[in-house]
């Protein structure tokens, strides 16, 4: 079974920066920069997330699903989970 | 024209310094430690996202290697390296939390002029207790 | 506040300052995806060729990590291990302030009590496949961890925490590291060298399996303690 499922992944070639790209990375400066500009912690750190589901998304085109599983696991989940408890205790408003 | 048609085939690595610079910036601009954090973690991602767009190859595939597959594919070390660098990312930052939790429960606020306000405060008051007992 | 007007602009020059000689080393290298970039001119090519057979798993990932760098893999396993020892002792002394108490919405609360088994059985599915899938005990590991941290979302993160005596979680976290010194230590007799797999098939697939299953347990125990931790829910 494991052998129509790698026979899948096999199929996903890569290739040079596309149209799909550039969305996807200007999707990602856009995150980033909102990051700077907001003023407000909670916003930010969802904000993180999305801009960890788009770099994991960039990965997985880029032939790397290792590691965009684990950036979607790991950027996306967990460290926004923990961002958004801190956040939770020490307020939300940045001065 | 050159300098359009460089820019557009080396895109990926020109928005992961712009991404690594904008992580810069909030890292010395922010007063707030958990937005630092969050800065933190954007240079740490931005540097990943190189690492990771130099191991591609065109029309290449994962690094999933069987026998008689011709190839090309992508290189697994820099894969390898990243998902390395992911774990130890996560690991720093629930440090750094955990850091500004003690800091909040010490001084009572994690902006930077409020902290600095309360040890200047704290330090007066120290040294008045000692003029004090000093007289005493 | 002039003085943190005059920071932002020395930032801004500094910032530029770092951003011109970046942006020209970065237009000198070859464009990505170029066979003759530097990630593809040198030991890689001998992976991609070799590293299947050599290494004994066809997702190259999981080989270079468990077997040619398996020495930097055990420090990553000890880093991410010692990072939980450091939270836990420093939230032990944090304010335990009282926590959110409202809870989710039925509908939240329903549907990650109906994903936990599946996340559960995907991620032990990413694990014991990493070696032909993408995937192995890192990123099954994460996802062991982001489950037990969803369902401490919905049910009290304490029993979550407490469904595990606080003895056992310790060992559980411990799994990664001492899975990996075993098989290292194994490894002098069975292949000659510190980190060694066999060379027999079977159990170079066996000790690759355990392997990945230590780093799995013992990576998503760790996750969800740092969480446990920093949520002032360990009472470990």
């Amino acid at each position: 079974m494991t052998g129509s499922v790698t026979a899948k992944y096999r199929e996903m070639r890569v290739n040079a920066t596309d149209l799909f790209d550039l969305v996807l990375l200007a999707l990602l400066l856009t995150c980033a920069i909102g990051i700077a500009r907001l003023k407000d912690l909670a916003a930010c750190a969802i904000l993180f997330s999305a801009y960890s589901f788009i770099l994991c998304l960039v990965w997985a085109h880029r032939g790397a699903p290792d590691v965009a599983m684990t950036e979607a696991a790991v950027g996306a989940g967990i460290t926004t989970v923990l961002f958004l408890v801190v956040i939770s205790r020490v307020g939300r408003r940045e001065k | 024209m050159k300098i359009a048609a460089t820019a557009l085939s080396h895109v990926d690595y020109l928005v992961a310094v712009a991404l690594f610079l904008t992580g810069a910036w909030i890292l010395l601009t922010s007063g707030n430690l958990v937005k630092k954090v969050i800065g933190l973690n954007i240079m740490e991602t931005s540097v990943f996202a190189f690492i990771v767009t130099t191991g591609m190859i065109d029309g290449g595939a994962p690094p999933l290697v069987a026998p008689g597959d011709p190839g090309p594919f992508a290189s697994p070390l820099p894969h390898a390296l990243v998902l390395t660098g992911i774990v130890v990312a996560v690991s720093v930052t629930s440090l750094a939390l955990v850091l500004i939790l003690r800091v909040r429960a010490e001084f009572g606020s994690v902006e930077l002029d409020e902290i600095a306000l309360s040890l200047a405060a704290g330090d007066t008051a120290e040294q008045s207790e000692r003029h004090g007992s000093a007289d005493d | 506040m002039n003085r943190r007007r005059a920071g932002r602009i020395l930032t801004a020059v500094l910032i530029a300052a770092l951003a011109v000689p970046l942006m020209y080393g970065m237009v000198q290298l070859p464009a990505p995806g170029h066979a003759d970039a530097p990630a593809h001119t040198n030991v890689s090519a001998g992976y991609i060729e070799r590293g299947a057979e050599l290494g004994g798993s066809e997702n190259l990932v999981t080989g270079v990590l468990l077997n040619f760098r398996a020495l930097d893999t055990f420090g990553e396993v000890l880093v991410i291990f010692t990072a939980w020892l450091a939270v836990a002792a420093v939230a032990g002394t944090a304010s335990n302030a009282e926590r959110d108490p409202v809870p989710p919405s039925p509908v939240v609360d329903y549907v990650i009590r109906l994903l936990g088994p599946f996340i559960a059985i995907f991620a032990l599915f990413v694990i014991v496949n990493g070696h032909v899938l993408p995937g192995g005990g890192f990123q099954g590991g994460v996802l062991l961890g982001a489950m037990l941290i969803l369902l401490s979302l919905v049910m009290d993160a304490e029993t979550v925490a407490r469904a595990v005596s606080a003895r056992s979680w310790i060992w559980l976290r411990a799994t990664g590291v001492l899975v990996f010194a075993m098989v290292a230590v194994m490894g002098l007799p069975l292949a000659g060298y510190l980190f060694g797999l066999p060379d027999e098939p079977g159990l170079r697939q066996v000790l690759t399996v355990a392997l990945e299953l230590g780093i799995g347990i013992g990576g998503g125990a760790v996750l969800a303690g740092l969480f446990f931790a920093i949520a002032g829910a360990d009472r470990s």
